[in-house]
């Protein structure tokens, strides 16, 4: 796989994410690519536990733990003090979860990119507040179970769109990515750093515990997750020019939703559902791009 | 002063505003969550357990798409003394249980494995070879066909010094005499026979072994392997066989392979559905002739390889399906046979099983029949005796062991039920691991070496296993397709041979299949699966969530760290092509 030969990690081993957990690989992606000058925000999440418990650290780079709502605010401000230092050369990147940035943190977020404050804001994506125990967030996607959404309760609103939402800001750059595809992961981190102002990345981070899901099948869920166009890779620039990484050939989601505890209670009638809001994303997506079915 | 006394107080006793944590989190040995261990385990893949002489295909395509002609070559030399050889004519059962066939189309394994032969050719490599020392025993081989000299060969590797005898003029057997040009050109077996015989493989022509020779022969070898093949065409059994104009298609081929041109002008017709027939008839239509093949069953039924058929078709020989001679008569100057037609009254065996239709017969005239219905021993001695009485019927080769005598092994054609060169070889193979393990070990030990040579299920075995090579580390499981991760592999479509179009065939004993470059033979080995071999992927580091999987110096190899393995197992899910195993956690 052509992807940053050198070996260099800044993760220590020893952090005490689940087996297979998404997040952990995504985070490793993200700072092999970043390299050493980075800065990190955590808000509440996961990773708040991964990280390490006090006084130790998973992590080689510094890390602000932050209350839960404040992931853009923070960054704003480590952002100001390093420009009164006069360091340019350092990334600030806020690391959050769903639940941190799709519901809690959201106005925080909003707030610093439509100040296009310069940092990267990171969502690695496990559809659920999983650390606290599987409570369902605005980006549990239709037809999941979660603690919150149990039984014949299970989740009826669709999953929301937030780089939608943050391309209606018009930062500068924001796009999707996915562990299971970690050249092209690593190339849009890269190009995030390579450019000013807000940047926004959203993604993909399988969890075996919240999805109830075999630890091994963690990659290969997120990459059927693409191949069913569930979750499209793609970028926004300016919030205006979409480019689409990756065509799949549309495999039905019905395989990729099978295989998953989580929505081991949805009938085929509710599948065909799902298929038919899959294929309005991508159709809309399609639209965005210039491109038509 | 109040502030400079705050300011006094604070570089004293510095506030600590938020607490820091500066240590790693290595302490905590997270491999003590793990109930299940992956590991590397290197498997086998389908190709190989289908080719008789047990080739290690997958690593043979995975050295070639790395550009490393030169190993993957030695990498069948290891295996098979004849490449440039397989790489032409063998039926390549490899090809058909390639797991990439289900994805899109199998590797072009024969294809790959001629350039390979080619390219050695062309920079006229040596191979450097492990080879044991020498032994004190010396051992004579009758017959230079296929599986004499692949005895021969393995026997010096495994240290002994071998003697061959061939009756004919020049070694080869049915490669040399029974093999028209256009399909293997005397060049490409000749660099093989020089090959041999430069590993210190003496060969002996003009002495053809009668039972007194071989008297003689087992005064002076500690055993003897008689492999002189199947060089009698059977006879049709019909009335008029004895006639003036029936031939014997083996030796129609031989006399052209000596350098003559018979008379082949008007019909000649042969009989039989085998590569010989149908060789027969494309080297009659080059000599100028019409050929009609008669064939009891169906094309389909043909044992002769399909793409032959195919071509000999396009070159102008006819076919006629389901017709048995029942009589040759004299027709004036010409013979006259006639046919009892056949209708297929279900399958055996994969092929039709055929029974007379009705009382339907009809006549064909020609200037000459050719035989080429089988091929037996030349001297009925030659084959085996029953098995018991000292001798051991093994998978591709009879041994006789008899008190105050050499040991006698027998193979090639002499034993085999399918007669294919790719066959021959394993017999040579297959009596040189038996004759070497009766010499280290003794007779008892034989049948145990054997099996702990074998290449998946088998029958096929390996000689870099019994010379102690890293392929006996290998799991005998052969991977099946669902077992690829082929998330990771692209469609692409097969290569294409390139051949001699139909006009410049037609006349000519020049090669058909043309030689590939080294561009296309890396991109269709490209293609391969490498079916439970590790080429270095490195997707087991790059997507192991607790960095336990460590690159080795100068990032060859891998290993894994169970200080911190949690056993989640994407490692092994990830790997494409099954080189790793998810096992349950022995404590």
């Amino acid at each position: 796989m052509e992807l940053e030969r050198s070996d260099r990690e800044f993760m220590h081993p020893g952090h005490v994410g689940c087996p297979g957990c998404g997040a952990a690989i995504a985070m490793r992606f993200l700072l092999k690519a970043l390299g050493e000058k980075t800065m990190m925000i955590i808000p509440a999440c996961c990773w708040s536990v991964i990280a390490g418990p006090y006084p130790t650290t998973t992590l080689k780079i510094p890390v602000i733990h932050s209350a839960f709502e404040t992931g853009g605010a923070v960054a704003s401000g480590v952002r100001a003090a390093l420009d009164m230092k006069g360091d340019r050369d350092t990334t600030v990147v806020t690391w959050a979860g769903d639940g941190g940035t799709f519901d809690i943190g959201f106005q925080a977020l909003s707030g610093a990119v439509e100040r296009n404050e310069d940092f990267i804001y990171v969502c690695y994506d496990n559809e659920a507040y999983m650390n606290t125990g599987i409570q369902r967030s605005s980006s549990t996607p239709y037809g999941a179970w979660t603690t919150t959404t149990p039984g014949k309760d299970w989740k009826k609103m669709r999953k929301k769109n937030i780089v939608e939402a943050l391309a209606a800001h018009r930062i500068p750059y924001a796009a999707t990515a996915s562990i299971s595809h970690p050249e092209d992961l690593v190339r849009k981190v890269r190009r995030a750093q390579a450019t000013g102002g807000s940047r926004f990345l959203h993604i993909f981070a399988s969890c075996p515990t919240g999805w109830k899901i075999p630890s091994e099948m963690a990659v290969k869920i997120a990459r059927m997750a693409v191949q069913t166009n569930i979750f499209p890779l793609y970028e926004v620039e300016e919030g205006l020019h979409y480019t689409i990484n990756t065509k799949p050939k549309r495999f039905p989601v019905r395989e990729y939703f099978k295989i998953q505890g989580r929505f081991q209670h949805l009938t085929d009638a509710d599948l065909d559902v799902i298929q038919k809001m899959v294929d309005e994303d991508w159709e809309l997506l399609l639209r965005k791009a210039g491109e038509h079915a | 002063m109040v502030e400079k006394a705050q300011a006094r107080a604070e570089s004293e006793n510095p506030i600590r505003i938020m607490p820091r944590s500066t240590r790693s989190t290595e302490g905590n040995k997270t491999g003590s969550w793990r109930y299940l261990r992956p590991r590397y385990e290197e498997k086998t893949a389908p190709c190989s357990a289908a080719c008789p002489a047990g080739e290690d295909i997958g690593k043979v395509e995975m050295l070639t798409s790395q550009g490393l002609f030169k190993e993957a070559w030695e990498t069948i030399l290891r295996e098979n003394p004849f490449p440039g050889v397989c790489g032409r004519v063998c039926f390549h059962p490899c090809e058909g249980s390639c797991n990439r066939g289900e994805f899109d189309d199998p590797i072009a394994i024969r294809a790959v494995e001629r350039f390979l032969a080619d390219t050695a050719e062309r920079y006229d490599l040596k191979p450097l070879l492990e080879r044991l020392p020498a032994r004190p025993e010396k051992i004579a081989v009758a017959g230079a066909g296929p599986s004499g000299l692949a005895a021969a060969w393995f026997l010096t590797q495994l240290g002994y010094a071998c003697d061959v005898f061939e009756a004919s003029p020049e070694a080869g057997g049915i490669l040399r005499w029974g093999i028209p040009l256009y399909r293997l050109p005397l060049a490409a077996l000749q660099h093989e026979i020089a090959r041999i015989e430069a590993q210190g493989v003496r060969i002996h022509t003009g002495r053809p072994v009668t039972p007194g020779f071989l008297r003689d022969l087992e005064t002076s070898y500690s055993a003897v392997y008689l492999a002189c093949g199947h060089g009698r065409t059977t006879a049709l059994r019909v009335p008029g066989e004895e006639l003036d104009g029936v031939g014997d298609g083996l030796a129609f081929l031989e006399r052209i392979r000596r350098g003559e041109t018979p008379d082949v002008r008007g019909m000649s017709v042969i009989i039989g559905g085998g590569n010989t027939a149908v060789d027969v008839a494309r080297s009659i239509v080059r000599l100028g002739g019409e050929a009609l093949i008669l064939y009891r069953r169906r094309r389909k039924d043909m044992p002769a390889f399909g793409d032959e058929v195919q071509m000999a078709l396009e070159e102008g020989v006819k076919l006629e399906e389901l017709v048995a001679p029942e009589r040759i008569e004299k027709d004036g100057g010409r013979i006259r046979i006639t046919l009892r037609h056949m209708r297929i009254a279900g399958e055996e065996g994969g092929r039709g099983r055929i029974e007379p239709d009705g009382d339907r017969t009809s006549r064909v005239v020609a200037e000459r029949l050719f035989k080429a219905t089988g091929a037996e021993a030349g001297e009925a001695w030659y084959n085996p005796p029953p098995a018991g009485k000292g001798t051991v019927a093994l998978s591709h080769c009879a041994l006789s062991l008899r008190e105050g005598r050499p040991a006698l092994a027998r193979g090639g054609d002499l034993t085999n039920g399918i007669k294919s060169v790719a066959h021959a070889i394993a017999s040579g193979k297959q009596a040189a691991i038996a004759l070497d393990t009766l010499f280290r070990e003794g007779a008892d030990s034989i049948l145990s070496r054997l099996e702990a040579c074998t290449v998946g299920v088998g029958p096929s075995l390996s000689m870099e296993i019994h010379m102690g090579g890293e392929r006996r580390l290998r799991n005998r499981h052969v991977v099946v397709y669902g077992e690829i991760n082929t998330d990771y592999f692209r469609y692409a479509p097969r290569m294409t041979q390139p051949r001699l179009v139909r006009a410049e065939r037609a006349r000519s004993f020049a090669e058909i299949d043309l030689r590939v470059s080294g561009n296309i033979a890396m991109r269709e080995a490209e293609r391969c699966f490498n079916c439970g071999l590790c080429d270095q992927c490195d997707n087991c580091h790059l997507f192991c969530p607790d960095l336990a999987v460590l690159r080795g110096k100068e990032g060859l190899g891998r290993s894994i760290n169970y200080d911190y393995c949690k056993g989640c197992g994407l490692c092994v899910v990830e790997c494409p092509r099954n080189a790793m195993t998810l096992e349950e956690e022995d404590r």
